[in-house]
């Protein structure tokens, strides 16, 4: 049965995502939920929760709340947290309790931006799907809404979409700033990690876009038929002991498993090897070879190692788990959305 | 930015219950993710939340019928050794709006009794919020499951929508790990402790005082290792009820297994806890001793203090207390409670009330108000206890005291005052270290 795990537990939702995008933006994002939500995002998929500060809060909505509809104390509650904390913006994050009872977020943001005066996004995430998708929702919309103005460029200066922890295993982005620093690159953001609104608000500025993982192509989009901004996808930073390894694999039939671009990346290390990605993420088809596949459960990776007989794999550690008949090499490849590892 | 909010137990108590401040009713604001909303909305993390305490079953197994968000952080569990425990039923839109995954559960089951090499005492099918609202019938699903796989199926609810209802989630999942219980011939000398999902420190004087009066075997479920001796528990001849989410599921065994039940009450406070033992002991028919226990703890709140001194303490309620009980009875001790950071309610109001008469400036927070990430401490303060109090006070020592051995009765008090005591200790001797 496909939607059934049997040995990893649930892959990092969309929701989570979205929050990943918005943290460090200084707005006021609120988790249209009953707690158990926030509670994921907060007690596990954001590892900034215990380092950097951030207004995010659960709605902690009541079964009354969501049986009769009652958005108006939603944003009543809002719009008090708005006079006790400060926040450049509000914005509204959905999970399964609004998805069910088919709640109007565009409704609830302009009654929010109405009563609260902050500007308010929405993204409609309803945590079944994957947090590439959150992820790729809010960058749109926070760039859409708030990277509007078209400022001189400024030579050297790069912006990277698609620095969230989830992506990277990283919850700072010196590690990110060192690997991409050159004479050309004098100038880096990593948007939304160690960086605020306003270099989203400033992102025409750019010289070029780095997007680092798929949930970014499109804001990539946005902004050059915007600005004129080129973009360039890729992985600048990857776990270390990986790449270590992957220089030692020639003749070897190998599968790495990641999101798209840090396989792809990984893949441009081997040499003499056969080197297939893989990943229970977004496939752009653009940047995929032939032979690389999308996993929509664990019976197809089984299946497609089983098949393919591959050598080595390159995954997150929990993989493992459901490898009991792999009789090849296993190398750690850790993914935050998969095992919450870091990459540090 | 407003600062964090508090209201001392003096004004507190003025306003009575009915009077809360919004900050402190928490479906009037929205809640922050401290570390106290963590213990309670991410229970994957630590303690026993609806997922980990459903396994409480010897040989159980769950499966999680839910979108993916759900089921996300029971990763945390698996350094506990879960990991072989849990499957997930992922759901998507279609599946929510279909209802389609329903009769996928029966199979599910039967996939995940086909990968186990052993055949598992229940199958706990753990749903959420999505089936709250949907109105699932789970009994019946549960029923569907145990006609395809032949094993015992129970639904465990963890319904974070229904948290502040007359039976909560933690209430019916206690319900759910004693509904296997079938009854039995009760043995007149043996009891059931309920109310914890992990078994009392071994040390807690229960346990001989109980023995005295001619109870010779004590049943907890924390302390089983097989379904078998799970299934012992409906021999007991009566239940003692240790927390009142539980009364639920005392109610319901008393109903189908003729078991009845005493409900005791954890407390700190000396006086109390020896008037619970002699009201225990007219409910059963006996005469409890338990002078050598008292003493005791009589002994170390006074050694403490004489070595101590009476300090200034933060008590939090990620701890194995009703803080403002633990509080109350901390004042009554002698020492100078300055904060505590809890969520109060109709039960606990009696010891705030009875706190603003000792100590009227004790400030009371709410660790679910958003101004809570304001916090910054403007007091005084020589220790903390309880977990979330660490995490607002790191710079002082102190104690989580939340601990999977529950501590129990006059137990409680020694097992605290000695861990405050090592923690003090070790404090100090780092700072001697680092002159």
């Amino acid at each position: 049965m496909k939607k059934l795990l049997k040995h990893i537990s649930p892959l990092a939702p969309d929701d989570s995502g979205a929050c990943s995008v918005l943290y460090e933006l200084g707005g006021i994002v609120v988790i249209c939920d009953a707690g158990g939500c926030a509670g994921n995002v907060c007690g596990f998929d954001e590892p900034r929760w215990h380092t950097k500060r951030s207004a995010l809060f659960s709605a902690g909505l009541r079964d009354m709340d969501a049986i009769l509809g009652r958005d108006d104390r939603l944003v009543e509650k809002l719009v008090k947290v708005c006079g006790q904390v400060e926040g450049e913006f509000a914005a509204i994050i959905g999970t399964p309790v609004p998805a069910v009872i088919a709640t109007d977020f565009k409704a609830l943001g302009r009654m929010t931006e109405k009563r609260a005066g902050l500007p308010c996004i929405t993204i409609e995430t309803d945590g079944t799907k994957l947090y590439d998708h959150g992820e790729e929702m809010t960058y749109l919309r926070v760039f859409k809404r708030f990277a509007v103005d078209k400022y001189e460029v400024k030579k050297g200066r790069l912006g990277v979409i698609g620095a969230t922890p989830l992506n990277t295993g990283l919850c700072r982005a010196d590690k990110l700033k060192e690997k991409l620093g050159s004479d050309r690159w004098t100038d880096i953001v990593c948007f939304g990690l160690d960086s605020g609104l306003d270099d989203i608000r400033r992102a025409s500025e750019c010289e070029m876009i780095l997007v680092i993982s798929p949930s970014g192509i499109k804001t990539a989009e946005y902004l050059n038929e915007a600005f004129g901004t080129p973009y360039e996808v890729g992985f600048p930073r990857l776990y270390e002991p990986a790449e270590k390894a992957s220089e030692s694999m020639n003749g070897k039939r190998v599968l790495v498993v990641h999101q798209q671009f840090a396989a792809n990346e990984l893949r441009t290390h081997f040499t003499g090897c056969e080197v297939d990605c893989a990943t229970w993420f977004k496939l752009d088809k653009r940047y995929a070879q032939q032979n690389d596949f999308f996993i929509d459960g664990e019976e197809t990776l089984t299946e497609m190692i089983a098949e393919r007989g591959y050598d080595v794999i390159f995954a997150d550690p929990d993989i493992r788990r459901m490898l009991g008949g792999f009789g090849g090499k296993f190398i750690d490849f850790p993914h935050y959305a998969i095992s919450a590892a870091m990459n540090e | 930015m407003n600062k964090a909010y508090y209201i001392t137990a003096g004004k507190l108590s003025a306003r009575g219950f009915d009077d809360l401040p919004d900050e402190l009713v928490s479906t009037k604001h929205m809640i922050y993710s401290s570390p106290a909303t963590l213990d309670f909305n991410s229970p994957g993390a630590k303690g026993f939340g609806v997922k980990r305490a459903g396994l409480a079953i010897p040989g159980s197994v769950m499966l999680l019928i839910s979108p993916g968000c759900c089921g996300r952080n029971t990763a945390l569990l698996n350094e506990l050794g879960y990991n072989e425990k849990f499957f997930y039923l992922l759901l998507d839109d279609t599946d929510i709006v279909t209802g389609r995954y329903l009769s996928k559960i029966p199979q599910a089951c039967e996939e995940l009794c086909a990968e186990l090499d052993y055949t598992p005492s229940a199958i706990m099918l753990c749903c959420t919020c999505v089936d709250a609202l949907l109105g699932t019938d789970m009994e019946r699903v549960c029923r569907s499951v145990t006609e395809r796989t032949g094993v015992a199926s129970v639904p465990a609810y963890m319904y974070a929508l229904t948290r502040e209802k007359r039976i909560p989630p933690m209430g019916l999942a206690r319900k759910s790990i004693y509904s296997l219980l079938e009854p039995q011939k009760r043995r007149s000398n043996e009891c059931a402790i309920i109310g914890f999902f992990s078994a009392l420190e071994d040390g807690c004087e229960i346990y001989p005082i109980l023995r005295a009066a001619g109870i010779k075997k004590f049943h907890e479920i924390g302390r089983c290792k097989t379904f078998e001796e799970y299934k012992e528990i409906s021999r007991a001849n009566f239940s003692l009820v240790l927390n009142s989410e539980a009364r639920y599921a005392a109610q319901d065994m008393q109903e189908r297994l003729g078991m009845p039940f005493i409900e005791l009450t954890r407390l700190y406070r000396i006086d109390k806890i020896q008037n619970m033992y002699r009201l225990l002991g007219q409910a059963i028919g006996a005469k409890l001793d338990d002078t050598e226990y008292y003493s005791e703890a009589r002994a170390a709140i006074d050694g403490f203090i004489a070595k101590h001194g009476r300090l200034n303490i933060a008590v939090g309620e990620c701890i194995d207390a009703d803080p403002f009980e633990l509080a109350l009875a901390l004042v009554e001790y002698g020492f100078n409670v300055r904060e505590i950071y809890g969520t109060v309610g109709e039960r606990n109001f009696v010891f705030i009330r009875k706190l603003a008469e000792v100590s009227p400036e004790t400030r009371i927070y709410s660790n679910l108000s958003p101004t809570m990430m304001n916090y910054e401490r403007d007091i005084p303060l020589d220790c903390a206890v309880g977990n979330d109090a660490l995490y607002y006070h790191r710079d002082v020592p102190g104690v989580g005291f939340n601990d999977e051995a529950q501590p129990f009765g006059y137990r409680g008090i020694v097992l605290l005052m000695s861990e405050l005591d090592r923690a003090i200790e070790e404090n100090r001797q780092i700072a001697e270290v680092g002159k």
